[in-house]
């Protein structure tokens, strides 16, 4: 998978949006040569404005924010819906909670990666990103899986339905809870890296549009009474 | 063991929810409480309406009277604050709110029929001296209860900025209305006004109008009732948690004079940083199940022990990734499970290289556990009976519950160790592991 990262060789410009001053420029330093921060934002606000105005392909948007409605990067990322198609977020996060992470997945980020990320990999969720792909960590697949109950081997049938996963969504997405990267989970089910990757997109967009996720939030907040 | 299998199933609090609704929240939120299908309370509440009306004022009752609210959240709220995350959550939808305007749709429909019974009047089919007092009463009641479901709305509004009249004004305004129009209605009664003057009469008057009065006052009382208890919870939540930020700063605070002490040991200073990230993050941002309930939980305890008391080859501290798909409460069998993944991570820590993945996956009929590391891996059959280790307390012990355990290596692509033990069947399946199994 970090195969992609010499995609063209052209630099990627991002606006890193966190309110700790100290986690930027952090971030700034590790990321490698061919991601190039253009502008930074430490507030719902200031974020929704900095995308406007300088309209990057790739936001860096921390799950936890300050300012707005209290809705933090999913509230951004409500906010620049009519920059959909040219502008796309990849959730930055020290929360493990699944209540955070698919907040903002639903709200319309690519994918999500924790703030533990080393730079080398961190530049290379973004150039994944910036090229329309998911990027799924191995917990973010965990999440789906439980969402859609797909423990209880409940499996769609048809290409549209929206509330299930298909066999083959669920096997990609356990291959990828175990710590498998797309590389190896191609080789693993004989496909090709590109139909992993058509598969995890599939799956991105089955968990932002399903109505599903109310029903299993219900389901979780029982198992925890 | 005492509390095996599933427990049984907790019921949410019945609320009404944003999400999801059609009308008033009332079905979805059933349905959520009871742990049915939405689509099955609507049915019943349609079939029931022809019924003497009995569905339709089952659910005005339950709109006036279950205060709005989301289950999942007020459920979460309610937890002991000792197992419920420090950490503000998130605020606004989680998906765009597909509703009804209900109230615009209900103002329509009163004008129109409004408008029905003037006309009805006017051609003499309705007497327009009944129509008026009764639409007098209903209007000033309506507005009189609407301040219940307004009520969360109205808490929002004033932690923004002051309280604001408008509970009083719906009172009062509801009083005013209802009591013309039971004074119109009295009046009709005794035939041209209130001029009889038959003591009758007025006590009938005068009963009507405290009817009114007390139907109209009895949802400002439910609310205070229950304003004062919600308050009272809040409050001994909120000491809780400060206790426990308190133990939190102090646990902090020790690792950081610890790590200052240690800083000449670079390996020793990482693993205790990391130790502290993860007490931080799962006491910020994770609810935390009872202790004792959940394989997962047991599972993270383990992992935290391995990470914190085991080192790679080289000496430096390994990081586990860790991911678990549903839950269940422990038994022997996942008791034996979890030792089993005990070894596995030691062996993939200390023999094999980082990163070292864990995956566990709670199904209906097996529990499964998957360790992966990045390592050259080992041969099982090329292991010698008197390594122990692999043989005897990873597959032995999972393989003696009934379950299966295999070793797989491939070049490049690290080893993976795959247990997998059955569930008891005897216990109606994993009730906890199949979230929403019974909601589709």
């Amino acid at each position: 998978m970090s195969q992609a990262s010499t995609s063209g060789g052209d630099v990627v410009d991002v606006v890193l949006v966190d309110d700790h001053h100290l986690f930027r420029t952090g971030v700034r330093a590790s990321l490698d040569a061919g991601v190039r921060v253009v502008g930074e934002a430490d507030s719902v606000e200031t974020a929704v404005q900095a995308v406007h105005a300088l309209r990057p392909p790739v936001v860096l948007l921390d799950v936890h924010l300050p300012g707005g409605d209290g809705g933090g990067g999913a509230e951004v990322i409500r906010a620049c819906t009519d920059l959909q198609g040219t502008t796309r977020f990849l959730a930055l996060s020290v929360s493990d909670a699944s209540e955070d992470v698919v907040a903002v997945i639903r709200a319309g980020a690519r994918g999500y990666v924790t703030k533990a990320i080393d730079g080398a990999a961190l530049s290379d969720a973004v150039r994944r990103v910036a090229g329309g792909d998911a990027v799924f960590s191995p917990r973010l697949a965990g999440f789906v899986l439980d969402a859609f109950g797909a423990a209880a081997g409940d499996v769609a049938t048809g290409d549209d339905e929206l509330d299930r996963l298909s066999a083959r969504e669920r096997e990609v997405m356990r291959l990828i809870a175990r710590g498998y990267t797309y590389r190896e989970v191609a080789a693993e089910l004989f496909i090709s890296v590109k139909t992993v990757e058509t598969h995890v997109s599939a799956v991105l967009r089955k968990l932002q549009l399903s109505n599903r996720n109310e029903l299993t939030r219900w389901a979780a907040a029982r198992r925890l009474l | 063991m005492p509390g095996a299998g599933p427990r049984p199933v907790a019921r949410l609090p019945l609320r009404r929810p944003e999400q999801g609704r059609w009308v008033g929240g009332v079905a979805t939120g059933l349905a959520a409480h009871l742990g049915l299908r939405v689509g099955l309370v609507r049915i019943a509440f349609v079939l029931l309406a022809p019924l003497g009306g009995v569905g339709v004022a089952l659910y005005g009752f339950l709109w006036l009277t279950v205060p709005a609210g989301d289950p999942a959240v007020v459920a979460v709220d309610e937890r002991p604050g000792a197992l419920a995350r420090l950490a503000r959550r998130q605020q606004g939808p989680d998906a765009p709110l597909r509703r009804w305007p209900v109230t615009d749709i209900a103002a329509g429909l009163a004008l129109v029929l409004g408008a029905l019974a003037l006309i009805a009047g006017r051609n003499g089919a309705l007497d327009l001296r009944w129509v008026v007092p009764v639409l007098l009463v209903v209007a000033g009641l309506v507005l009189a209860w609407s301040q219940l479901d307004a009520a969360q709305r109205d808490r929002l509004r004033a932690r923004a900025g002051g309280r604001t009249p408008v509970p009083v004004l719906r009172l009062v305004g509801g009083l005013v209305v209802a009591g013309v129009g039971v004074l119109l209605l009295v009046g009709q009664y005794t035939g041209r006004g209130i001029d009889a003057g038959t003591l009758a009469q007025s006590v009938v008057a005068a009963l009507a109008v405290l009817a009114g009065v007390g139907l109209a006052l009895a949802p400002w009382w439910l609310r205070l009732v229950r304003e004062l208890g919600d308050e009272r919870a809040a409050r001994a939540r909120e000491s809780e948690r400060a206790d426990i930020a308190a133990h939190l700063h102090d646990s902090v605070l020790q690792t950081l004079a610890l790590i200052r002490a240690r800083a000449d040991d670079p390996a020793e200073v990482a693993r205790m940083a990391r130790a502290q990230e993860r007490e931080l993050r799962e006491w910020l941002y994770d609810d935390r199940p009872a202790p004792g309930t959940s394989v997962t939980a047991a599972l993270r305890a383990i992992v935290a022990e391995v990470e914190d008391s085991r080192s790679g080859p080289g000496g430096d501290p390994v990081a586990i990734d860790t991911v678990a798909v549903g839950d269940r409460v422990p038994d022997a069998d996942t008791e034996a499970l979890l030792q089993a993944t005990r070894e596995a991570l030691v062996n993939a820590v200390v023999h094999g290289r980082p990163p070292v993945s864990l995956y566990l996956e709670v199904g209906q009929d097996a529990v499964e556990v998957f360790v992966r590391d990045h390592g050259d891996g080992f041969d099982v059959d090329a292991v010698g009976p008197d390594r122990f280790g692999v043989r005897e307390s990873i597959m032995g012990r999972v393989q003696r519950r009934g379950g299966s355990a295999s070793v797989t290596c491939r070049p490049g692509r690290g080893t993976e160790v795959h247990l997998r033990v059955p569930t008891r069947t005897d216990d109606a399946g994993a009730a906890g592991g199949a979230p929403a199994g019974g909601e589709r």
